[in-house]
């Protein structure tokens, strides 16, 4: 079993600067957690000739099972034959995808949890000082000024905590934001990692697209929003990261899009935010 | 017999290959493995398209000392009906005894006393069946001790006694044949070769000496050697690949049909 996470190249996008291009398994996490990753990992394997899907979402080893083209490949491998559905769940909550959340928050994409949890403290914290301010303001009649500089520094402050609090670093977002012109039908490892097999491209399910079906698109399942908690790593906003981990915890919400940047949420990669990607 | 042509086992994980598979002509299915209420999409819609289906039975214990399980019999029937099957299947062996299942398809005596209880289950099942039936050759490792008849000859005595007819696995011929010295040639021209229907060619490794019918392993050209010499005989009215795990690429399945329609001619 792989402790260490070995990049896999997506032989993709450019690199910026000397840093390589993540691969594909690592792009899909930034957008959509471990799950997204699981997927990925587990389409590259069918295109790659290595597994096959069938009707009813049984998914095999072609031959004999051999060794993946990445750690997460090799869970997968070694879990089959297992369903579609279940194979993702549980390749998403393997040491192979834990090892690649501590890979990409040790390569400055992802926000480290304890940062993150620490932020979103500091946030409410900075809220309910602003709020008690607020109140005192009323009560104690002290002067206007003082609930207005408290109102005005609560939301900048919020704002601006809420940006440092989000799951994915400035340079994760500028790599999910590279993925999304790649993420076309012809480049079908790309579209399962911007958009997850439950998530929808030109009007159509990427399982569609893919050739995988209904019935084994059937054993997917998509994730609620806000449950679990541990945050991770994540789509931008679109609570990417909903595998095993949260989708919902506060600031990360509704932030960027899978175009990366913006806070201002727009259309996500996901197809719909937390849970879009199915298997997420 | 009809014509049946050249075919492939059904399975699950490899539901969409035989699906796409070029010239399959019909397919086998595990009958223990369905359930006549809720048959597999795959399935139905091989059906849909004409491909005779074929249940294809593994646990009747025909040979055994007990008498046939009526339920088993009653399902492979019932299958039968649902698929529309021209017959059903099963094997010249034993699978259980008192009250414990081998796991494994075991050979049987080939004396006079064993004939005569395989006999009588066979005739048994048959009343219970809407469709004929064949019974298979199996791969043996052992032989028990003071057998009186060749295979050959059980079998044919097994045919003319029950009107069975026969499904001729040449990968188990091949295998006793390896393991256990089977002539191979004596066994083709001793068994009823007009009451064949169909054949079974699958693939096999050895191990330590001793040739083991994986069928999770490529058709070893020495297989296809023993169909060659089945076909100098007879035209069979159908021949089946049965793969059973590890399964390949739908290329190298397509390649294991074609050498198969290769040697058939």
């Amino acid at each position: 079993m792989a402790t260490q996470w070995t990049p896999t190249s997506a032989g993709s996008a450019g690199s910026a600067g000397s840093t390589p291009e993540p691969g594909w398994e690592e792009q899909g996490f930034l957008v959509g957690g471990p799950g997204r990753a699981a997927e990925v990992a587990v389409v590259a394997l069918v295109e790659a000739g290595a597994l096959r899907i069938s009707r009813e979402g049984l998914v095999s080893a072609v031959g004999r099972p051999r060794a993946g083209t990445s750690p997460l490949g090799t869970a997968v491998l070694r879990r089959l034959p297992m369903s579609l559905g279940d194979v993702i769940i549980a390749t998403a909550s393997s040491a192979e995808a834990q090892s690649l959340r501590h890979y990409l928050v040790g390569s400055g994409l992802v926000t480290p949890p304890g940062r993150r949890q620490g932020v979103r403290t500091a946030r409410r914290l900075l809220i309910a000082a602003a709020v008690a301010t607020v109140v005192a303001t009323i009560v104690l009649e002290l002067p206007f000024w003082l609930a207005l500089g408290a109102v005005l520094v609560g939301v900048v402050g919020a704002i601006a905590l809420g940006r440092a609090g989000r799951p994915l670093t400035s340079r994760g977002r500028d790599v999910v934001k590279r993925l999304k012109p790649l993420a076309v039908s012809p480049n079908r490892i790309a579209l399962v990692a911007c958009y997850g097999l439950l998530g929808k491209v030109e009007r159509h399910h990427v399982w569609e697209v893919l050739g995988i079906s209904p019935a084994a698109a059937a054993t997917l399942r998509r994730r609620s929003r806000g449950s679990g908690s541990d945050g991770g790593a994540s789509c931008g906003g679109g609570c990417g990261s909903c595998s095993s981990s949260s989708c919902g915890s506060g600031s990360s919400c509704g932030g960027s899009s899978c175009g990366g940047g913006s806070d201002s949420g727009g259309s996500s990669c996901g197809g719909g935010g937390c849970g879009g990607g199915g298997g997420d | 017999m009809e014509k049946l042509g050249v075919g492939i086992g059904w399975r699950p994980e490899i539901d969409l290959t035989v699906e796409r598979l070029p010239g399959v002509d019909f397919v086998e299915v595990v009958a223990e493995n369905l359930h006549v209420g809720h048959l597999p999409e795959s399935v139905l819609l091989l059906r849909e398209r004409g491909v005779p289906v074929l249940p294809h039975a593994v646990s009747l214990s025909l040979g055994g000392a007990e008498p046939v399980d009526a339920r088993r019999v009653a399902h492979l029937g019932a299958l039968a009906e649902a698929l529309d099957a021209p017959l059903v299947s099963d094997h010249v062996c034993f699978v259980r005894a008192g009250g414990l299942d081998s796991g494994h398809l075991m050979p049987l005596p080939r004396t006079r006393d064993a004939l005569d209880v395989l006999v009588a289950n066979v005739k048994a099942a048959q009343q219970d069946l809407p469709v004929p039936l064949a019974l298979e050759n199996v791969a043996a490792l052992l032989e028990w001790p003071d057998g009186e008849l060749t295979e050959g000859q059980f079998l044919a005595e097994l045919v003319d006694r029950t009107d069975c007819h026969l499904l001729v696995d040449v990968a188990n011929l091949y295998a006793n044949a390896r393991n256990l010295g089977t002539d191979v040639a004596r066994f083709l021209d001793e068994i009823p070769l007009e009451r064949l229907a169909y054949v079974h060619v699958a693939g096999g490794e050895e191990h330590q000496g001793v040739y083991h019918d994986t069928h999770a392993h490529a058709v070893l050209p020495e297989v296809l050697d023993v169909l060659a010499q089945l076909r100098a005989r007879v035209d069979p009215p159908g021949v089946l690949l049965e793969r059973d795990d590890d399964y390949p690429a739908d290329a190298e399945l397509a390649a294991e049909l074609a050498a198969i329609r290769a040697v058939l001619g």
